[in-house]
């Protein structure tokens, strides 16, 4: 299966409709691919929004007193519980509880389970990530090349190294019709723990965030950038070192620029 | 509600504030239980899921990641998960799912959901079809293409394409 064709299927994935060889071949392809992995997350951020669009409709008054008796319980006011248990409807309530509290403490020891399954294959997934970084780095950069050089409308715009990072190097390939864009970025420093670099887009107006991303052991970087509406006029791309969630406007140091 | 005010509201009911559960479920339940009845098309399990949904959300807010996406797209989620395993237990034991779901009472009650309500209203007729089932069904591609059918290359087509049309309509987005 070819690397556009991964490409492809994200959004379907991020729905969680794929099957057969789709879903099978996907799975083996996202964790050693960066690309992939960053269409995913953005289009599950999409998928997220789907329910929004609904109109709320609540639920029963019995289903709030339930919930809420279970905050009453778990914050301990037990100066409270002998006028609550002498009438019928506190006993009530406190069965109740008991069936909240059991729920509860068979959803956390679920939760521990599943927790400690999740490092297991975390750990199988670092050291699949890290057989898998040649390959990856290789075939992430072919998809920005292919896929945005085989169009007669792509351009690209080389990225210096700026005094905060005066190794690093990058360019951006991309295409103002379609607003696709990949940095393959090199000689960039680890970044600190909670800090990660965010790339920048830069029309007439302020930048605009397109995305955060870490270097591999060797400093380089392959990050589609978000398809914002500046990169079809944009006239600087630019990376700076944030905090590892991204920020809304850029806070810290710039570490590599170039004007198109 | 503003993301700060919803930030600080997780931040109380992760500290175990008193008041913080009562508070949460009043500003959440309505749109919680609208995407379980969706899914469920059933009253009392749209309810066990609100239960469930909240039970989650009190014990994981410490773990709520707000560059990750909204409290209320957090919770839906939570919610479209757990209402889609129950969907398919009943669809295994062949279970009908009885009560119709009552009608919603209210428009939709901010920007961002007027947005999405917006955006989901511009795709064509075959796309939202396509979506939905997806979504609110849990239907798998083939399942989808089997449905509704149309060839399964179309139905991922049109999938993808109402996809992408969302996230260019919705903007900038987590990642």
């Amino acid at each position: 299966m070819s690397e556009d064709r991964f490409l492809e299927l994200a959004p379907l994935a991020a729905l969680g409709i794929l099957d057969g060889d789709d879903r099978s071949g996907f799975e083996a392809h996202i964790g050693g691919c960066v690309v992939c992995r960053a269409e995913l997350a953005v289009h599950q951020a999409v998928v997220a929004l789907i329910p929004l669009a609904l109109v709320p409709v609540a639920p029963g008054q019995r289903l709030r007193e339930r919930i809420v008796a279970g905050e009453n319980a778990h914050a301990g006011t037990t100066r409270h519980w002998p006028a609550l248990l002498a009438t019928a409807a506190s006993l009530a309530l406190a069965v109740g509880l008991l069936l909240l509290r059991g729920q509860r403490d068979a959803a956390r020891a679920d939760a521990d389970r599943a927790h400690a399954r999740a490092e297991a294959a975390q750990a199988e997934a670092r050291e699949s990530a890290a057989a898998l970084v040649a390959a990856q780095r290789d075939l992430g950069e072919a998809v920005g090349f292919r896929a945005l050089l085989q169009r007669r409308q792509s351009r690209i715009t080389g990225l210096a190294g700026l005094p905060a990072a005066p190794k690093a190097m990058a360019r951006v390939i991309w295409d103002p019709t379609t607003r696709e864009a990949v940095l393959v970025a090199t000689g960039l420093d680890p970044v600190p723990a909670g800090k990660a670099y965010e790339a920048w887009v830069i029309a007439s107006g302020a930048p605009v965030a397109a995305g955060v991303f870490r270097p591999d052991a060797d400093g380089r970087a392959v990050l589609r950038l978000l398809a914002v509406d500046e990169t079809s006029r944009a006239t600087t791309f630019a990376v700076t070192l944030e905090p590892e969630a991204g920020v809304p406007a850029p806070t810290g140091p710039m570490v590599l620029a170039g004007a198109v | 509600m503003t993301l700060p005010a919803a930030e600080s509201l997780i931040r109380r009911l992760a500290s175990g504030e008193q008041g913080a559960l009562a508070e949460f479920y009043d500003l959440y339940s309505g749109l919680v239980h609208a995407l379980a009845l969706r899914i469920l098309r059933h009253g009392a399990d749209a309810e066990d899921v609100v239960q469930e949904v909240f039970l989650q959300a009190w014990r994981q807010a410490a773990r709520f990641d707000a560059a990750r996406g909204s409290v209320e797209a957090w919770l839906c989620t939570i919610a479209r998960s757990r209402a889609l395993d129950r969907l398919r237990r009943r669809v295994s034991r062949r279970e009908d799912p009885g009560a119709a779901a009552p009608a919603p009472s209210a428009i939709p009650r901010n920007e961002e959901a007027l947005a999405v309500r917006k955006a989901i209203g511009g795709l064509s007729e075959d796309q939202r079809q396509a979506l939905e089932l997806a979504y609110y069904e849990g239907l798998t591609q083939s399942e989808i293409a089997a449905r509704l059918g149309e060839p399964l290359g179309t139905v991922k087509t049109r999938i993808r394409t109402a996809m992408i049309r969302l996230r260019e309509v919705l903007g900038p987005l987590p990642s």
